[in-house]
């Protein structure tokens, strides 16, 4: 039997002489045995002689490349999002590491503003240009960070650390995702027919065309923004038709009496609120106005309408990554990290124990929790949830609720005039929400 | 060996995926790794090989008639460039005329004429890089059409269209005027290289030259009920526009996959200094890893019409590009010398991963997409 075909090396140029292949443009024969070559014979390649060829064993290739480990370079950190919570981790993580390269990526402008103002701010007189507290480039430069905005994330692999969008992939040492919550539209609200005012973007273009003669806006949907839409655009000279399925407006949140006297706030400020309707489908008119036909058959037309039907975490980023999610991106309540190796997340785009929180003030403490975890600081407490304080700002009928209500739970009346109503939900034995509604006479006096 | 268990030696829909994988590997480690020089230098178009490649199932897997094989077809693909990424591109180029064939339903596409092309018995390609351009906003539809008395007359020109000669044909869409100068709608039809259309030798490419590619010419050029594949083309670019997409992934894991070849080729000899560089084979077998496993889960649902499918394919298409770009980068870097020769596989690879970068959609033109397609409606 004969002996497997060896292989040599060229020490000086890397060629391989195969036995197997032998060297013909040189005359020698495939299956020519190396010891068998003239010793006249020159590396094809290279012209150095035989003598300078050593054997060559290819099985060593697998052990050699197995016994370097892998390297992992410096990268920096990487937010996803250029909203309230985004540009707080960029502030904590900044604040606590004058050096590490941040970079941050937004799928929008990435200006700063107050996302809660937008809902208020038409009826105030405000432009885009005065919503925006700091220009994003200006904020970029105040805190020594990469900007990439108008740049969407398309893929995410924590295995390799790498973060891809549509201006490049990128590699991370740790990971931020602020990506916020987007607008949850039912099909039948189409989106080349309805606003949803979820960013300064969408809001500009609906306040655009709410300047100049009343217009009729239908918004549908009665929970906290609708309710602050309609009382905004009432007060702005506009003519407000609010629609809900239930029967009084934010009714998923506040006991009825509540709910009633927000209805006849809204009302008294010349909204009118349909309750108990169910939109069946909004099509455009032959005159270019809004038609939405509702299952009862009416018909309402309307210059503008605006979906006001809530959030709901984007989990696309969350299911090609493998992240953990339910109703948002599942984190560890005290760490703020997901369930993949140095990627955090806070803000809209979190569930806490299966629960999304969407409101500005828990945003500063997780951020600054997040960002020791994001650096790899050992942490100094925790993050602990506190359900905040919501607050409608309807500013006829404030209504304020502390702590979180159950479905289910026993209102109690606690004190009640014609301007003021104060109200305690009790569950199990327990308080679990204080509601206040209106403001108390003696503070109207003062 | 009982001769009853060998592969009979042309593909039919019973091969199991290993039996091709088998036979492919075979022929790509083989033959086509061997005349991988003479297709990139001297510009040799491999019908030979291809046709052996298409025996072996290699542009057959992916057809709903052999089981929609997506993940099997992109293997294949992946052998193949491996070895040679011309190769891999006349796969590819192959596969997807195939797929309009199949998807068009015609029964003048179908059949008879559909399984010779899907065994490599005639060969076609597509003429789709403009209209794809043109459809997502990018640039202008070339070829127009109007309508006549059973059927369309089709005139202008493309620039460059690949794996196509004399006798061949190929996927080409129109756009259809209107009496007034508008467009009304597209069509999409199969063009066969007769002696009606002209076929005009293309510049020297930096590499690709063994891919058959020429311009094309077409003036009045008639097109029948027989050669329909489309009518209006639109929904039907909408249905496979993933699959055209992701069946480009096969080329770009094949050529990392050599380059990772190449560097570990001279890792007992070059280790030593090679361990300063950065994308190391084991770095860039993860990503190859990574990026192969999610192309395989993404090939189990290949018209899956949905936005968020789609943008996904789009993402490992372009992840893929650039992979395929520092690899062969780095293999170079890692081979040294020796892989600037001008044999050599590394400098080859680095001109087919500029052309898997370049090559509709472009890197650019996937990124535009998934913008596109990322963008949020409000109302006008």
């Amino acid at each position: 039997m004969n002996a497997p075909w060896k292989q040599f090396l060229c020490r000086a140029c890397g060629l391989i002489y195969d036995e197997e292949k032998g060297d013909p443009d040189s005359g020698i024969a495939p299956g020519t045995r190396f010891e068998d070559i003239p010793a006249d014979w020159v590396c094809p390649l290279c012209g150095v002689v035989k003598a300078d060829f050593e054997p060559y064993d290819n099985s060593l290739a697998l052990t050699a490349t197995c016994a370097t480990s892998r390297v992992v370079r410096e990268t920096g950190i990487v937010i996803v999002g250029a909203g309230c919570a985004g540009w707080a981790a960029a502030e904590a993580v900044r604040a606590l590491d004058a050096h590490v390269p941040i970079t941050m990526i937004s799928a929008c402008a990435g200006d700063r503003y107050h996302k809660p103002e937008l809902s208020i701010a038409l009826s105030r007189g405000a432009t885009p240009d005065k919503l925006v507290r700091e220009k994003a480039a200006d904020a970029a430069l105040r805190l020594g960070i990469r900007l990439l905005n108008d740049t969407v994330v398309v893929g995410l692999s924590p295995g390799l650390h790498q973060i891809r969008t549509t201006r490049g992939s990128f590699r991370y040492t740790g990971l931020v995702l602020a990506q916020g919550a987007r607008p949850a539209v039912p099909a039948v609200l189409p989106a080349d027919l309805c606003w949803r005012i979820n960013d300064l973007a969408s809001w500009s273009g609906l306040s655009q065309r709410l300047r100049g003669p009343v217009k009729h806006v239908a918004i549908v949907g009665a929970g906290m923004v609708g309710c602050e839409l309609a009382e905004d655009f009432a007060r702005s000279g506009h003519q407000v038709s609010l629609l809900d399925t239930q029967a009084a407006p934010l009714a998923s949140l506040l006991p009825p009496a509540a709910a009633e006297r927000l209805k006849h706030s809204l009302e008294n400020l010349g909204v009118r609120f349909l309750g108990a309707v169910q939109v069946a489908a909004v099509t455009r008119g032959e005159n270019g106005r809004k038609q939405i036909v509702t299952a009862c058959g009416q018909i309402l037309e309307a210059d503008e309408v605006v979906a006001a039907t809530g959030l709901v975490t984007d989990s696309r980023i969350a299911r090609i990554a493998g992240l953990a999610y339910e109703r948002g991106v599942v984190v560890d309540p005290a760490t703020l990290r997901s369930s993949a190796p140095d990627v955090y997340a806070l803000g809209d785009c979190i569930s806490l124990n299966g629960m999304p929180c969407r409101f500005i003030e828990p945003i500063a403490h997780q951020a600054s929790v997040l960002a020791r975890g994001v650096l790899g600081l050992a942490a100094h407490e925790g993050y602990r949830h506190r359900p905040p304080v919501i607050r409608l700002k309807t500013r006829l009928l404030p209504v304020v609720i502390e702590g979180l209500p159950v479905a289910g739970g026993e209102w109690r009346v606690i004190s009640e005039d014609a301007d003021f109503l104060a109200m305690e939900q009790w569950s199990a034995g327990s308080l679990q929400a204080r509601l206040n509604v209106g403001t108390p006479r003696r503070q109207l006096a003062a | 060996m009982n001769p009853a268990d060998a592969t009979p030696l042309i593909f039919d829909a019973s091969w199991s995926d290993s039996q091709v994988m088998e036979r492919v590997t075979t022929i790509a480690d083989g033959a086509l790794a061997d005349a991988a020089y003479r297709i990139d230098h001297e510009g040799h178009y491999p019908l030979d090989l291809m046709g052996s490649l298409g025996e072996a199932g290699a542009f057959a897997a992916h057809l709903d008639m052999n089981g929609a094989r997506y993940g099997l077809a992109l293997d294949a693909m992946r052998a193949i460039s491996r070895r040679c990424g011309s190769t891999g591109f006349l796969a590819w180029c192959h596969d997807v005329c195939g797929l309009y064939m199949e998807q068009s339903g015609n029964p003048a596409l179908t059949g008879t004429v559909l399984r010779d092309h899907a065994l490599g018995l005639s060969f076609g390609g597509t003429a789709l890089s403009n209209p794809m351009k043109a459809l997502a906003g990018i640039e202008k539809m070339l070829l127009r059409a109007t309508k006549v008395p059973g059927g369309y007359r089709v005139s202008g020109a493309l620039p460059w269209v690949s794996h196509i000669a004399r006798g061949q044909y190929c996927g080409a869409i129109a756009g259809v005027m209107k009496d007034d100068g508008s467009r009304s709608h597209e069509i999409m039809f199969l063009l066969r290289f007769t002696e009606d259309v002209v076929l005009r030798p293309c510049p020297e490419f930096s590499g690709m030259e063994g891919t058959s590619t020429w311009g094309v010419r077409l003036d009045d050029y008639f097109v029948g009920e027989d050669t329909l594949i489309a009518d209006p083309a639109r929904p039907f670019i909408s249905r496979i526009r993933a699959a055209f997409v992701l069946l480009q992934a096969g080329m770009a894991v094949g050529v990392t996959q050599g380059c990772i070849d190449s560097m570990r080729e001279v890792e007992p000899l070059l280790g030593h200094v090679n361990q300063y560089l950065h994308d190391r084979p084991q770095e860039l077998q993860a990503e190859y890893d990574e990026l192969g496993a999610r192309v395989s889960r993404l090939a189990l649902t290949p018209y899956d019409g949905s936005k968020d499918y789609l943008l996904e394919v789009l993402d490992a298409r372009t992840q893929g590009a650039e992979l395929a770009l520092r690899a062969s980068q780095s293999a170079l870097l890692h081979q040294g010398a020796r892989g600037y020769l001008m044999h050599s596989a590394p400098q080859r690879r680095i001109r087919e991963a500029h052309f898997i970068a370049i090559v509709t959609p472009a890197i650019k033109h996937l990124r535009w997409e998934m913008a596109r397609l990322s963008k949020e409606e409000m109302p006008a």
